[in-house]
């Protein structure tokens, strides 16, 4: 009698592992076959392509990854997103082939790049835009410019509460459209890990901060006292949660939550408001947009299941991924540079 | 007796007569207290459920089994599930099983039944507990240098075996403590009969204290299953994939060596994304986890409950 008790419980732990791994193997094949089907192709490609990066950039890529897989079946993709910085650090290590990026690579990035003998191709994919962003019952409000901005979110609005606190250095910079109402300011924004947010200081701030104010370089060019989340959707949770809130998302995260949150038309300076959209992006009008690129790594282009892959990326019907996940197209003319750099191969970063 | 059932219970009896007539106000204010905390926490908890019941049943109702087999993405809310992600969790937990099982009862045995009660064992004995305490993203940072980095050859980077290991060594801990417990709860007198009757110290182990600590061991491993089941934190660190996966066609066991995603970090890459569909898949996501941490502490109640001895 105990040696059959012995064992029941060794016999249980087996068989509940064996299970797991039955269960593993069925549920891994099933989803197996939902990427085959496709493969018009004559020659199957196989291989692996590997994107990390800009989370920001990730979903244009996931995009394009999907109809890339429904092609080729056999190629492994693999696809993340853990920052612009984090991307690049692998990629200069060797460790993917492309990396989404939702700002140029900086020369030290490039410089460790140099060092581990990673050359590559920078191609320009989409724009996106940054919305300045209120609640929709904000009614005090229709026009910024950028000093105004300055003068509510830059490092000298410390301890802002009220819109109205800005009014003096409004007045001292020349903002456009002090005064401003005297109502609570609760400020909900990316945080400083994100791309959004430096993206939002280097267009917006950087030149007032340290040209015009004399702010020591490489000081914040943003306040620190106000909520910050890595969740866009906390932001906007935050930001429809206060008639007089103030802060900034990608264009995308504004666009799917346009009955919540509004979009403040946005000027350079002056009178001159233009609101976000596709058509003020893609042309520019739109004061507050970034590019979008890829980077990919030379020696992966010469692998043909990379080559496919960016090839797809920049063809129409990859480039259509960009619209179809919120982001605004390059104009044509960008596009069809783009697809130069790609085509010649032309290796270095051409920004800054 | 039958009376004493349905009337007031016997000790606040004697308590009126000794005290008098006089009703213990501060005793009612302290129960009322306490009634209180326990409604508060229950509250909380339905109002969690009910918000993902709420937000994720419409998805299974809709998309049903397509759900559960769908593949990662973070694009198109009509065709993402959580396929990779169940059989990425599941993978995962057969390098815990392997892993931190064996090991973690066999050091516990060693700490329980060999070891000598020196300066040396209670500080070792001390620090495991410790480690039960160290935050998951330490795990994972340690997961990162030693497995994704300085194994690299062995497990392939980014990968399974890596982000399975590293769930292992973070579970290994509470493994060896609740193992200890179950071991400690075995009577010596069960152990000296063993010796008594000329076994050996490991007959003794193997065929009288380990099938009596059984139960409790089982308990505890599972329900280290399920706290590894819910583990998000050291999987980003260690490299779970959070945009798209594709196998390529590989084999199942070739797939230990290749990139990985897991439930949780399926729930917290989509709950990011600006698409508001996908706050109804989180919240099935969340649904198809819940599911997956309850059976694993129901299967270790179950297990408790048939193998438990009374002494």
């Amino acid at each position: 009698m105990t040696n059959t008790r012995d064992k029941v419980w060794l016999k249980t732990l087996l068989v509940a592992l064996a299970l797991a791994l039955v269960g593993a193997a069925c549920a891994d094949a099933s989803s197996d076959t939902d990427s085959g089907g496709g493969g018009g192709d004559s020659e199957a490609l196989s291989g692996e392509v590997v994107v990390s990066g800009s989370s920001t950039v990730e979903p244009i890529s996931v995009a394009v990854g999907e109809k890339f897989i429904a092609e080729n079946p056999e190629v492994a993709v693999k696809i993340d997103g853990p920052g612009t910085s984090d991307g690049f650090e692998l990629f200069c290590d060797g460790q993917t082939d492309i990396s989404d990026a939702s700002r140029p690579i900086d020369p030290e990035e490039v410089e460790v790049c140099e060092k581990n003998g990673i050359e590559f191709i920078e191609l320009k994919v989409a724009i996106d835009g940054l919305s300045v962003i209120t609640s929709v019952n904000n009614s005090e409000v229709d026009c910024l410019d950028f000093h105004d901005l300055y003068a509510l979110l830059g490092p000298e609005s410390e301890g802002f509460e009220s819109w109205s606190d800005a009014d003096d250095l409004a007045e001292e910079i020349g903002a456009g459209h002090a005064p401003y109402p005297d109502v609570p300011l609760d400020v909900t924004a990316p945080g400083e890990e994100s791309g959004t947010f430096d993206s939002f200081g280097e267009i917006v701030m950087e030149d007032i901060a340290y040209e015009e104010r004399k702010i020591k370089e490489d000081d914040p060019v943003i306040r620190p006292d106000y909520q910050a989340s890595a969740n866009d959707n906390v932001i906007i949770e935050g930001i429809s949660g206060s008639d007089t809130s103030l802060g900034w998302v990608g264009y995308a995260f504004y666009q799917s939550n346009d009955e919540t949150v509004k979009a403040l038309p946005i000027a350079e300076e002056g009178d001159d408001c233009v609101e976000p959209n596709p058509e003020t992006i893609s042309s520019g009008d739109y004061p507050i947009a970034r590019d979008l690129f890829i980077y990919v790594k030379t020696e992966s282009a010469d692998r043909p299941e990379v080559q496919a892959f960016v090839d797809l990326y920049l063809s129409e019907e990859g480039i259509a991924s960009v619209s179809e996940v919120g982001y605004v197209d390059l104009a044509t003319e960008d596009l069809e540079e783009t697809r130069g750099v790609w085509e010649s191969q032309e290796t270095g970063s051409r920004e800054g | 007796m039958a009376i004493a059932a349905k009337g007031p219970r016997t000790s606040d009896v004697v308590a009126q007569q000794l005290r008098g007539r006089s009703t213990d106000v501060k005793g009612i204010i302290f129960q009322a207290a306490l009634l209180f905390a326990l409604l508060l926490s229950l509250l909380i908890l339905l109002v969690l459920i009910a918000d993902v019941a709420r937000g994720g049943l419409g998805v299974f109702q809709e998309r049903g089994g397509e759900f559960l087999r769908g593949r990662l993405t973070v694009v198109s809310p009509t065709t993402a599930g959580v396929g990779q992600g169940i059989v990425g969790s599941l993978l995962l937990l057969i390098f815990v099983v392997l892993m931190a099982f064996p090991v973690g009862v066999a050091a516990a045995i060693y700490l329980e039944e060999y070891a000598s009660d020196t300066r040396f064992n209670r500080f070792i004995d001390v620090n495991i507990r410790n480690l039960a305490g160290v935050p998951s993203i330490v795990y994972g940072l340690l997961g990162l240098v030693i497995f994704v980095q300085v194994l690299a050859p062995l497990t392939g980077g980014k990968t399974v075996m890596a982000g399975g290991l590293t769930l292992a060594i973070l579970v290994l801990p509470i493994v060896i403590i609740t193992s200890m417990e179950a071991l400690r709860a075995v009577p010596d007198s069960i152990r000296e009969a063993g010796f008594g009757v000329g076994a050996t110290r490991w007959e003794v182990i193997r065929s009288h204290v380990l099938p009596a600590a059984a139960p409790g061991i089982l308990t505890g491993t599972v329900l280290s299953i399920s706290r590894a089941i819910g583990e998000t934190a050291p999987l980003l660190v260690v490299g779970a994939t959070t945009g798209l996966l594709a196998t390529g066609g590989r084999g199942f066991f070739e797939s230990f060596r290749e990139g990985y995603t897991a439930l949780p970090v399926v729930v917290f890459r989509w709950t990011s994304l600006p698409n508001e569909d996908f706050r109804a898949l989180t919240s099935a996501a969340i649904i198809v986890l819940l599911i997956m941490t309850l059976s694993a502490n129901a299967i270790a109640i179950i297990l408790r409950n048939r193998y438990e001895r009374k002494w």
